[in-house]
C-alpha cells in the first residue's frame, strides 16, 4: 500500500544544531504512528515540518504521492491537535471547529451539518455555544481534536497533546483517542515524551534520538527487544549488564558477565567473540529462587533494598563482586524469598544484546 | 473508558435543537481566498513570503523613519544652517554659531537652566507627595476597591493642558477659592498674590504631571506581593525598615519610569508657563517659541536651542535611568 | 474607598493623604464647574446667584461649535491613522526575530519621550522642509506622530499574551496569512484597540502645544479656550471648559475600562 507520508532523508538544521538528520519514515493509511524521545530529540521538529511550520534544509516530505516540501500550513492536507491546543478565545466552539470548513468555502448548511456530527463523535453535542474558557482541559483537548479533523485531513498530527492534562484524565484520554482513531480510519502522527502513553496507543513506535531516529517498530518489539542502551533505557526500566562475548552461533549468544555464563537472544546485533556486549534484562523477566533453579541463566546474589510499590515489590540484589540487580516481585506470592541469600534466573529470550 | 456514541438516535436530538443556537457561519472567507479579485490584490502577497515580508516590515519602517526620525534630524540640520531659508541656487553652509549664539547669550541659557533645575524640583516634589498615595491605592485599598480608588484618581487625567492650568487659576486668583476661603476664616485681610509666579506655575506643572507619576509607581507597587512585607516584619522590620529595604528597591522600576515621565513633560510644559507663570518664571520653552512666531529666519538659532534642550532632557533621564538601574522597555521584547 | 478595617497610625495617614490628594485633583476642576453656574460676569468667589444662561450662551457659540466640529475631525483622523500605524509596527516588534527589533521598537517610542514643545516645533520645521503649509494635515501629522507610541504599546501588551500557536492553528486549517491576521490576530486585539482608539482621540482634542505650531486659521477647542483665557475671564469659559471636561472624563473613564479589562481577560 503506498505511504500516506513519506519523508525522504528530511534534515533541518538551526545554525550550527542539526534538529533533524537525514530521517527516513513512512506512514500507512489508518496507521497510529507515535514520534517518542526526549525533549530536543526533534520529534516536534519533525511534526512541524509535516505540518508546513518548518522548512526543511534537504530531502523531500511526500503527502499521499505529493512533493510538500515548501507548501506553507494552508496549502496541506494535515491538521494539527496543538499542545495548548490553540482554541480560537473569541469564538465559540461551534465556530471554532467550523474554521476550517469555511475556509474551505463549504456550504453553511453543510458546515452546521458536520459541526454536529463532530460535536456528537465526542460527546460534547450541547457545547457548540459555548466559549473555549467555559470548558474543561479534557473537552478543550477534545475541541481542539474535532477541530483539526474538521476539515478531513490526509494525516492528523497531535503535539503532545496530553501533557496538560492530569494523569487520570490523560489515561482516559488516551483510550478516546485510540478509539477515534480506528473509528474514523485516519492516520495519527502523535508526539509525545510520555513512554507510558506511546505503548498504550501507537501501532507503530518510532523512538528517536538527537534528530535521529533510533528505534521502530510495535510497542510489543520495542519493550521486548530494545536495539539500543537509549530505547532499552527510555522504555520502561531495565537491568544493563555488560559481558563479553564468548560465541555467537544463531539466534542465541553465548556471554560472560564476569565469570558467569549467560544466554541471550542475539536482538538487531551480531556480535563477534571475543568483544564487549551490552545486555538488558527487564526486572518483571527475572524470577528469585530460595535454591539454584533450572532456568537457562541463573547467579546467587543478596537482597540489599526492598521497596513495596503496592501491586508489586521491587528488589534490589546485591550480586557479589558484579554489580546490583533488580527485580519485580509479586510481594503476595509466599513462595519468593525477598531477603537474604537468594537465587535471580532468567530466560534467554528475555535478555537481549544491545547496540551501543 | 469512554464509549463512542454509536448510536444515531443521540445525533438526531441535537440535530433537532442547534437551530435554536444555529452560529452564522462565514463560508465568505474561504470563497473570498479563492475569489479572482483577492488572488490579484491581497492573494499575491499572501503567496509571497518575500514581498510580504517587505510590505509588513516596509511599511511601518518607513513610517519611523519619516515621520519618527525625518523632524529630528531636519531639527538638527537647520540648527547647523548659516542662514535659513535657503536662497535658490546657494548651496547651504553649515556652522555651529547658532549653538554658541545660545551659549554665551545669559537671556537664553538661563531659561534653560531654569527650566531643568524647575523640572528636577518638580520632578522630586511629585515623587515625595504621590508615592504614599500610590502606596495606599497598591497596598492598602482592598483589591475589589482598587480600581475605582484609581478610576477616582484618572478623572483630571482626561482634562487636557489647557482646562486643568485654567482650573488652577479658579484655586488660586486674588479672588479665588483659596483666598476668599483664608479670608472668610479671617487668617488674611488682603488677598496673598499667588498667580503669576513660581508658585502657582509650581501648583499647575505638579497637577499637569502628577499622573505620570502615579501611574508606574501604582503599577510597580502593586506588583510586590504582601508576603514579602509580613516575612520582613516577621522577621523583625519595622514600618522604617520595610520601606527602605523592602518597598523602595522593589518599586525602583516604578520610580525610575514616574520620574522620568515627569521631568521629560515638565521639561516640554508650555500653555501652563504662559498662563501661569510670571515675569520672572521665563521657561526654555517660551524663549524658544520665541523663536518661531515671526519669520523664519530666526529658526536655526531658536532650532539650536531645541536641539540643546533635547539633547539635555534626554540626556539627563537617560543618566538617571543608568544611576539608578532598570530597564523597562525590556519586557517588551 | 478607604479601609474599613481598623486603621493604625501610618494607615490612617496614608489614608488622609489620598483624600488630600483626590481633594487636590479635584477641587480645582469642582470650582471651575461650580463657577460656570455663577450669574454675574467676573469670575470670583462667593459665587452667589446661579444661572444656566452661560451654557445656553456656549452651545450657541459659533466658534465653539465649529472648534467643536474641528476638534473632532482632527482627532477621528489621527485614531485612524494611529491605530493602524501603532499596530502595525506592534506586530513588526512582537512578529520579527530581527537583530534590529529593539532599535525600531526605540525609535516608535521616541515621540512619546520627545516634549510636546520639540516635538512641535521640529514638525513645524520639517513640514516648512517639504514645503507642506500648516493646518489641517500638519496638525493631523503632528497629533498621530504624538499618539502612535502609545496605540503600539498598548497593542504589544495585548500581543504578549496571544499564543503563538493561535495564528499556528489558523494557517493549519487553511487560512493564508492575511485571513489569519483578519479573523484571529485582529479580533484577538480587538479590546485593546477599542482603548488605544479613544486614548488616541482624547490626546488629540486634549492637544495644545502641537496644535499652536502646526495650525493654521481654524482653532480647535484648547486652542479656543487658551485664547479666550488672553482675551479674559467670563464664566461663559468656564462653560465651555465644564462641557469638554465631563465629555472627555467620562470617555476617558470608559475606555480605562476596556483597556483593563483587555488586560485582565
Amino acid at each position: 500500500m503506498e505511504p500516506i507520508v513519506r519523508f525522504e532523508a528530511v534534515t533541518k538544521a538551526y545554525g550550527k544544531s542539526v534538529a533533524v538528520d537525514a530521517l527516513d519514515l513512512d506512514i500507512a493509511p489508518g496507521e497510529f504512528v507515535t514520534l517518542l524521545g526526549p525533549s530536543g530529540c526533534g520529534k516536534s521538529t519533525t511534526l512541524r515540518m509535516l505540518g508546513g511550520f518548518e522548512t526543511p534544509n534537504s530531502g523531500r516530505i511526500l503527502l499521499a504521492g505529493r512533493d510538500v516540501t515548501r507548501l506553507p500550513p494552508n496549502k496541506r492536507d494535515v491538521n494539527i491537535v496543538f499542545q495548548d491546543y490553540a482554541l480560537f478565545p473569541h469564538m465559540t466552539i461551534a465556530k471554532n471547529i467550523a474554521f476550517g470548513l469555511e475556509l474551505k468555502g463549504i456550504e453553511s448548511a453543510a458546515i452546521h451539518r458536520r459541526v454536529g456530527e463532530l460535536l456528537d463523535l465526542v460527546q460534547l453535542g450541547d457545547y457548540a455555544a459555548r466559549m473555549p474558557h467555559e470548558l474543561s482541559g479534557g473537552q478543550r483537548q477534545r475541541v481542539a481534536l474535532i477541530r483539526a479533523l474538521a476539515p478531513d485531513p490526509q494525516i492528523l498530527l497531535l503535539d503532545e497533546p496530553l501533557s496538560a492534562l492530569d494523569a487520570k484524565l490523560r489515561g482516559q484520554m488516551q483510550m478516546e483517542l485510540k478509539a477515534i482513531q480506528q473509528r474514523t480510519g485516519k492516520s495519527f502522527l502523535f508526539v509525545t515524551h510520555d513512554q507510558e502513553e506511546a505503548l498504550t496507543m501507537s501501532d507503530r513506535i518510532v523512538v528517536m534520538n538527537a534528530g535521529r531516529i533510533e528505534q521502530m517498530g510495535t510497542p510489543e518489539e520495542l519493550y521486548g527487544r530494545p536495539a539500543s542502551r537509549f530505547v532499552a533505557s527510555f522504555i520502561g526500566d531495565t537491568n544493563l549488564l555488560d559481558c563479553s562475548v564468548v560465541s555467537a552461533d544463531g539466534p542465541r549468544v553465548a556471554l560472560d558477565w564476569q565469570g558467569v555464563a549467560i544466554t541471550a537472544a542475539r536482538g538487531e546485533t551480531s556480535p563477534a567473540p571475543g568483544t564487549r556486549a551490552r545486555l538488558a534484562v527487564r526486572p518483571e523477566a527475572i524470577r528469585l529462587f530460595p535454591a539454584e533453579p533450572d532456568t537457562a541463566n541463573r547467579v546467587r546474589g543478596r537482597v540489599s533494598r526492598r521497596v513495596f510499590k503496592g501491586n508489586h515489590a521491587l528488589l534490589s540484589v546485591e550480586v557479589e563482586g558484579r554489580g546490583q540487580i533488580e527485580a519485580l516481585v509479586d510481594p503476595l506470592d509466599l513462595a519468593v524469598p525477598t531477603e537474604g541469600e537468594v537465587w535471580l534466573g532468567w530466560r534467554a529470550e528475555n535478555a537481549v544484546v544491545l547496540r551501543d | 473508558m469512554t464509549s463512542l456514541p454509536a448510536d444515531t438516535t443521540h445525533r438526531a436530538e441535537t440535530g433537532a435543537k442547534a437551530p435554536a443556537s444555529a452560529p452564522r457561519y462565514a463560508p465568505g472567507y474561504g470563497r473570498l481566498m479563492r475569489s479572482p479579485f483577492y488572488r490579484a490584490t491581497l492573494g499575491l502577497l499572501a503567496e509571497n513570503r518575500a514581498a510580504r515580508l517587505a510590505v509588513f516590515i516596509g511599511v511601518p519602517l518607513l513610517w519611523i523613519a519619516i515621520a519618527h526620525v525625518g523632524p529630528i534630524v531636519q531639527l538638527v540640520r537647520i540648527s547647523l544652517l548659516q542662514t535659513y531659508p535657503i536662497t535658490d541656487g546657494s548651496s547651504p553652509s553649515y556652522t555651529f554659531a547658532n549653538y554658541w549664539a545660545f551659549l554665551s547669550e545669559p537671556l537664553y541659557s538661563l531659561p534653560l537652566m531654569r527650566s531643568v533645575v524647575f523640572a528636577f524640583c518638580v520632578t522630586l516634589v511629585t515623587l515625595i507627595v504621590v508615592y504614599p498615595v500610590a502606596y495606599y491605592v497598591a497596598k492598602i485599598v482592598r483589591p475589589q476597591n482598587r480600581t475605582r480608588a484609581l478610576l477616582l484618581l484618572l478623572i483630571p487625567f482626561w482634562a487636557g493642558e489647557v482646562i486643568r492650568t485654567f482650573s488652577v487659576i479658579m484655586l488660586l486668583a486674588n479672588r479665588g477659592a483659596l483666598n476668599v476661603l483664608l479670608r472668610e476664616i479671617g487668617l488674611i485681610d488682603r488677598p496673598i498674590p499667588m498667580l503669576y509666579n513660581y508658585f502657582s506655575l509650581s501648583f499647575g506643572v505638579i497637577y499637569l504631571v502628577c499622573l505620570y507619576m502615579l501611574l508606574p509607581l501604582y503599577s510597580a507597587l502593586e506588583k510586590i506581593p504582601n508576603h514579602l512585607l509580613d516575612a520582613a516584619a516577621d522577621l523583625g522590620a519595622g514600618p522604617f525598615t520595610r520601606l527602605r529595604r523592602i518597598i523602595l528597591p522593589l518599586s525602583k522600576d516604578g520610580i525610575v519610569s514616574g520620574c522620568s515621565l515627569v521631568f521629560l513633560t515638565t521639561i516640554g510644559v508650555f500653555a501652563t508657563p504662559i498662563l501661569l507663570g510670571g515675569p520672572s518664571t521665563g521657561l526654555f520653552p517660551e524663549t524658544i517659541a520665541a523663536f518661531f512666531h515671526g519669520a523664519s529666519d530666526k529658526w536655526p538659532v531658536g532650532a539650536a536651542m531645541a536641539v540643546v534642550m533635547l539633547a539635555a532632557s534626554l540626556g539627563l533621564a537617560a543618566l538617571f535611568m543608568r544611576l539608578v538601574g532598570g530597564k523597562r522597555s525590556a519586557r517588551f521584547l | 474607598m478607604a479601609a474599613a478595617r481598623p486603621l493604625d497610625g501610618p494607615k490612617a495617614a496614608l489614608s488622609a493623604a489620598y483624600w488630600v490628594f483626590v481633594l487636590y485633583l479635584l477641587g480645582p476642576l469642582l470650582l471651575m464647574t461650580a463657577m460656570s453656574f455663577k450669574a454675574a460676569e467676573f469670575i470670583a468667589f462667593p459665587i452667589g446667584e446661579t444661572t444656566l444662561d452661560w451654557y445656553a450662551k456656549v452651545v450657541h457659540d459659533g466658534q465653539f461649535l465649529s472648534a467643536v466640529g474641528y476638534s473632532i475631525l482632527i482627532a477621528a483622523a489621527t485614531t485612524l491613522f494611529a491605530t493602524v500605524i501603532g499596530t502595525w509596527i506592534a506586530l513588526v516588534v512582537s512578529a520579527e526575530s530581527l537583530w534590529l527589533r529593539s532599535l525600531v521598537f526605540a525609535l516608535a517610542c521616541l515621540p512619546a519621550v520627545v516634549p510636546g514643545m520639540i516635538q512641535a516645533i521640529s514638525v513645524r520645521i520639517f513640514i516648512a522642509t517639504l514645503d507642506v503649509p500648516t493646518g489641517t494635515g500638519a496638525i493631523i501629522f503632528g497629533h498621530t506622530l504624538h499618539a502612535v507610541p502609545f496605540v503600539m504599546i498598548m497593542a504589544l501588551t495585548r500581543l504578549r499574551t496571544m499564543p503563538g500557536s493561535l495564528v499556528d492553528a489558523a494557517r493549519d486549517l487553511g487560512a493564508d496569512p492575511v485571513v489569519a491576521f483578519l479573523r484571529v490576530t485582529l479580533p484577538y486585539l480587538k479590546p485593546a484597540l477599542y482603548g488605544g482608539m479613544i486614548f488616541c482621540a482624547l490626546l488629540s482634542i486634549d492637544d495644545f502645544v502641537r496644535t499652536f505650531f502646526l495650525g493654521g486659521y481654524r482653532t480647535t477647542l484648547p486652542m479656543l479656550i487658551f485664547a479666550r483665557l488672553q482675551g479674559g475671564m467670563s464664566p461663559e469659559i468656564n462653560a465651555m471648559a465644564t462641557l469638554v471636561l465631563l465629555t472627555t472624563a467620562v470617555v476617558g473613564l470608559y475606555a480605562e475600562q476596556l483597556t483593563r479589562k483587555a488586560r485582565t481577560r
